[in-house]
């Protein structure tokens, strides 16, 4: 536990010593904002579809995971301060975790600004619909949390934090897009199949503003599973 | 303190290293000594509890370097060759970095921090960004962050690898002051360095354990190359010069070196030296002595004999004449 909360303030803080941190949030902002904007505006002034839009339909969410964990553990095994954190009297587990919860955190703060934009607006007047608002956001932060897990996966598995990046991008792409494909697939059990890794489905629900417990169970036992097989990559990886 | 017992590590095809087995006491400093690729990193990584070993078992005072990793880790201070550092940071956050992993409280990182900085002697750079650090620094500010939990044991992976010799000296005297506090196993390639700081070595060739000991006992046993180096104006008839040589007390053997402007070359291999007995007979006989000199194989003469008389035949000398200079033969080993 220690060692968790000490790996976990130093990733935070190696995130935004950085140059990387700080250009990726004020891209995002930028982004989003103009995206919340816009929508705004085509939507004749709905605040709650617009909050929608820039949440559900960002590509923060898709870009900002891998770009956070590419380099948390590639970089980190060519420098050796894997190595390091390795010998160190910390499991590997912790590492892994401390590294996650700093990537999640950073997402947790972005997302935020959707919150701030809520805020804002009610306070210009127009209250807009928090239950869809908060539920967004802990879909958001949910759905982060699962593609900086794969992100993480992918920075175990490859050597350059670059190929990781890519990697864990493409892998987030087509677990969104799967449900769509899954629609032009013949047989049931293809689309049963895919149902049990529908992300777009579970983060919907959030978005409609309902905090549904299967939904909850789905994103965390995922988020789980990829952490725990992106531990035990690192830990094969020694025995090779 | 250390104890590596049949320690065996494969990779994928390579043997790293091939049942190694030794013991370090408590506050020794050893060397671990061997060429590139002989399978120091391993043995080190191992015993650091990085990689696991194939078969064969190490403890770090009595815990299992496998089992009781956590136990282990606590217990040493292991310096990667790389000198992993956190570059964005400040010195003396990648200190304190280390203090909160190793569980030491805010007091004792306030004590700590500053004692082992001045240490090394890099106090005066506490502030500054490990990226921006020169290699020797960096090296030193490694060094740091190991000692930080004042660990029993210190496993240091070439901690002198890229500085220049004047970094080295100071790397080097500090090791050596770590003497009686920490046990310390160093790896590396370079002789001088392990001569100046460890009396005792490891040679490791191709992932075995080749020789093991004092550095004196190891030219003892292994060089068997001890001499006495003879220059002397001497009579018409050398032979007859070597004869007496040889018959002196617990002489071995007399090697004939030739003629030299006027004076012959003879070196009279012994286990003990016999300058006083060969002075002695010189003075009886006449001889005009010009040199007279005790000559001891040094730990690289013996290094290079070890790894050149091991790496067998598919791997012949470079250079066979430089190699005879070095370690001169000598077919009798001593029982």
């Amino acid at each position: 536990m220690r060692g968790l909360l000490t790996i976990y303030r130093r990733e935070l803080a190696g995130l935004f010593l950085g140059p990387l941190a700080w250009i990726l949030l004020a891209v995002s902002l930028l982004l989003s904002g103009w995206l919340f904007v816009a929508v705004l505006k085509d939507s004749g002034g709905d605040v709650t579809v617009s909050l929608r839009y820039t949440m559900g339909a960002s590509t923060a969410l898709v870009f900002l995971p891998p770009l956070l964990t590419m380099r948390m553990i590639s970089e980190e095994t060519r420098t050796g301060m894997l190595e390091f954190l390795l010998t160190a009297p910390v499991s590997d587990a912790s590492v892994v975790l401390g590294k996650f919860l700093a990537a999640l955190s950073f997402m947790s703060l972005f997302w935020l600004s959707k919150v701030v934009y809520a805020l804002a607006i009610g306070l210009l007047g127009t209250q807009p619909d928090w239950a869809p608002v908060l539920g967004g956001y802990l879909g958001a932060v949910l759905t982060s949390a699962l593609f900086c897990a794969i992100g993480l996966l992918s920075s175990a598995g490859f050597g350059t934090p670059i190929l990781a990046a890519f990697v864990g991008l493409i892998a987030n792409i087509i677990v969104l897009l799967l449900p769509m494909l899954a629609r032009l697939a013949a047989r049931d059990w293809v689309r049963e199949a895919v149902d049990l890794v529908n992300v777009s489905a579970h983060f919907d629900t959030f978005l409609r503003g309902v905090v549904d417990t299967s939904a909850l169970v789905f994103f965390v036992v995922w988020t789980a599973v990829l952490l725990f097989l992106a531990t035990r990559l690192i830990e094969v990886r020694r025995w090779r | 303190m250390i104890r590596v017992s049949h320690l065996t590590r494969r990779f994928a095809r390579i043997v790293a290293v091939d049942d190694a087995s030794f013991e370090l006491e408590r506050g020794e400093i050893v060397g671990f000594l061997g060429p590139n690729g002989a399978g120091k990193t391993t043995t080190l990584r191992i015993l650091a509890g990085y990689l696991p070993a194939t078969s064969g078992a190490a403890s770090v005072a009595g815990f299992d370097v496998l089992r009781q990793s956590m136990k282990v880790r606590e217990l040493i201070g292991y310096l990667a060759e790389a000198v992993p550092l956190y570059r964005e940071h400040r010195v003396e956050e990648m200190l304190a970095f280390q203090g909160r992993l190793h569980g030491l409280s805010r007091a004792d990182r306030k004590r700590r921090i500053p004692a082992v900085l001045e240490r090394v002697g890099v106090l005066d750079r506490r502030r500054q960004l490990v990226g921006t650090l020169s290699r020797g620094l960096r090296q030193r500010v490694g060094l740091a962050v190991a000692l930080l939990p004042d660990p029993e044991v210190l496993i240091l992976d070439e901690p002198t690898s890229g500085l220049d010799p004047l970094q080295r000296i100071g790397v080097r005297e500090l090791i050596a002051g770590l003497a009686g506090e920490h046990t310390v196993l160093l790896s590396s390639h370079i002789l001088p360095e392990v001569e100046a700081v460890c009396p005792r070595v490891i040679i490791i060739h191709r992932g075995r354990i080749v020789a093991d000991g004092t550095q004196d006992a190891l030219v003892r046993d292994l060089g068997g190359a001890a001499h006495v180096r003879i220059e002397a104006r001497v009579g018409p008839d050398p032979r007859e010069v070597l004869r007496l040589l040889a018959g002196l007390p617990h002489a071995r053997r007399v090697e004939d070196r030739g003629p030299r402007d006027g004076f012959r070359g003879i070196d009279l291999y012994s286990e003990r030296d016999l300058r006083a007995e060969v002075g002695a007979l010189a003075a009886r006989e006449g001889w005009g002595l010009r040199e007279l000199s005790w000559r001891v194989p040094t730990l690289e003469q013996l290094f290079a004999r070890i790894a050149l008389d091991l790496s067998g035949d598919d791997q012949p000398a470079a250079d066979p004449g430089r190699v005879l200079a070095l370690a001169p033969p000598d077919g009798e080993e001593p029982s």
